[in-house]
């Protein structure tokens, strides 16, 4: 596992092309000075940080609220439970197309549940450059949003009883046992969720693949989708290595910060 | 039963049911016609249809996909699996850090970091459009799932079981294959079904390393939007049938799920 990314380092300093006769040409350190004034390498990464923020912004509370619904006791909760790692679990290639699909303009679902709440000329998603993002956000966190709340509800299971009980008897509301106890108490699980949402949040492209392709224009071209395309679509391959690179290297960082964070919260 | 207690029925129910929706509605799409997919506002109530079923199965490509996937899955889930459980004992028992730390690189990694490298690799050994070259990509995740989930249900063992073993003569090898691997029988099964839904619904290998022949569903699938037609009802069909059985299968081991996801987050 270790030599692919080895090779990967190694195609990075090189100027590689797999068309043609030319062997590959050791260029130094050039691809990564050439990223610093590709205007769509910028223009992506930005855009995935974006996507990112937003995600983890709707992910993060939304997960926890359904946890907190979720962790009461009511009758066919656990048949509730189960159901919800559904999304998760679906072929996201065919979930892609099931919700471009839905998000139609003229003939989807979406617009006609819109409609039912009195909001008569929705977005149009997909084609418009300033909402393509943020609903490939909403589609990404329909199925990613379920993790986000079983990993709550674990960290809710595990929470020690004491603290509530005092809480209680000291005549705490149901909204102060949640702000100064439950959330205190559950903020490593909670950054454990957002570490694992982060990590695949920057590397999102299958949905935005089979959703858009990048479009409209570049609109929804994350660094990953730019990626894919500039290695094994325009044949540049010692670029994509380097693009691949500084993507790991976003990963690793906020992962590590968010560890690090972990670390000194619990 | 008391209102609170409704109340939480009903808020449960919506609030699944929403994330239920689009599952629901793509199953009950492949059961329409074109007329009534197409009709605005939608028709809830409907003669169902299993015209795009039909269509699916007339496309002779589709069972072959299904194999595809199928070989490609098994395959993957299959040598993760061997592979992964020495591994995930010696992790297990004798607290290889460093490959703890490996195995975090890899979950952090993007798949084309080795995309790109396994590309080049399988190109000049003319594997590109092989299912070696699908197993052996798709290994790139499944390895490291087996490891996670089964260092787990490894550390679950007690070691006396295994100090009784080793005193009677038994060796690493004999254990792990005598006292571990019976031990951890419904671990196997639920990390093989895990390791087998990822393989199945990985997209992007498959999009770069599979060929009109070994292509696998889930870029498949894309054939079913075409430029300047949509067969809507055939494509909801084709979805339901590729999703169905992983959905299936993730009902089977659905508390594990939460385990593989933390587990492997929480030990780097």
């Amino acid at each position: 596992m270790g030599f692919p990314l080895l090779y990967l380092c190694s195609m990075s300093l090189h100027r590689w092309s797999l068309i043609g006769f030319a062997p590959p040409r050791f260029i130094g350190f050039d691809n990564f000075a050439a990223l610093a004034s590709d205007d769509r390498f910028t223009a992506s990464l930005w855009r995935t940080l974006y996507f990112t923020a937003l995600g983890l912004a709707s992910n993060i509370p939304l997960g926890l609220a359904i946890a907190l619904l979720l962790d009461q006791r009511f009758p066919t909760r656990n048949l509730l439970r189960a159901l919800m790692i559904l999304p998760m679990v679906a072929t996201p290639a065919a979930m892609g197309l099931v919700w471009t699909v839905m998000l139609d303009p003229s003939l989807g679902i979406i617009r006609y549940l819109l409609r039912l709440v009195a909001i008569a000329h929705p977005p149009l998603w997909l084609s418009d450059p300033a909402w393509v993002v943020p609903t490939l956000v909403g589609v990404d966190a329909w199925m990613w949003t379920p993790m986000v709340t079983l990993i709550c509800m674990a960290g809710l299971a595990a929470l020690p009883p004491e603290p509530f009980e005092a809480a209680r008897v000291d005549g705490a509301g149901p909204w102060q046992r949640f702000r100064f106890i439950t959330l205190p108490l559950l903020a490593p699980t909670l950054l454990v969720a957002a570490m694992l949402r982060v990590m695949d949040l920057l590397k999102v492209i299958d949905i935005v693949y089979v959703m858009t392709g990048g479009g409209p224009g570049h609109a929804s071209e994350t660094i990953n989708l730019y990626n894919y395309l500039v290695a094994l679509s325009y044949d540049k391959i010692g670029y994509g290595a380097a693009v691949a690179l500084v993507l790991f290297a976003l990963v690793l960082i906020c992962t590590v910060v968010l560890i690090r964070f972990r670390r000194a919260v619990a | 039963m008391k209102p609170r207690t409704i109340l939480l029925v009903v808020a449960g129910w919506i609030t699944v049911g929403a994330f239920l929706g689009p599952l629901a509605w793509m199953v009950l799409g492949s059961f329409k016609t074109t007329v009534d997919f197409l009709a605005f506002p939608p028709v809830w109530v409907f003669r169902p249809t299993l015209t795009n079923y039909a269509q699916v199965f007339a496309d002779n490509n589709f069972p072959r996909y299904v194999l595809n996937s199928t070989i490609v899955a098994v395959g993957a889930t299959i040598i993760g699996l061997v592979l992964g459980l020495p591994a995930a004992y010696a992790l297990a028992r004798y607290k290889r850090t460093a490959i703890g730390v490996l195995l975090l690189a890899a979950r952090m990694a993007p798949g084309i970091a080795f995309l790109i490298p396994l590309f080049v690799m399988f190109l000049s050994l003319h594997l590109v459009g092989s299912f070696t070259s699908l197993i052996v990509s798709h290994l790139i995740f499944t390895l490291p799932l087996s490891v996670w989930m089964l260092v787990g249900f490894i550390e679950a063992v007690p070691r006396e079981v295994e100090q009784a073993a080793q005193i009677d003569g038994c060796s690493v090898l004999g254990v792990l294959l005598r006292i571990i691997t019976p031990l951890t029988v419904q671990g196997l099964a639920a990390t093989a079904i895990l390791a087998f839904i990822a393989s199945w619904n990985n997209f992007l290998f498959a999009l770069v390393l599979s060929n009109d022949t070994t292509k696998t569903l889930p870029v498949a699938v894309l054939g079913y939007i075409g430029y300047n037609s949509i067969q809507w009802g055939t494509l909801m069909a084709a979805a339901t049938l590729i999703t169905l059985p992983v959905l299936a299968l993730a009902l089977c081991v659905q508390r594990y799920i939460v385990r593989g996801l933390v587990a492997g987050a929480v030990n780097g």
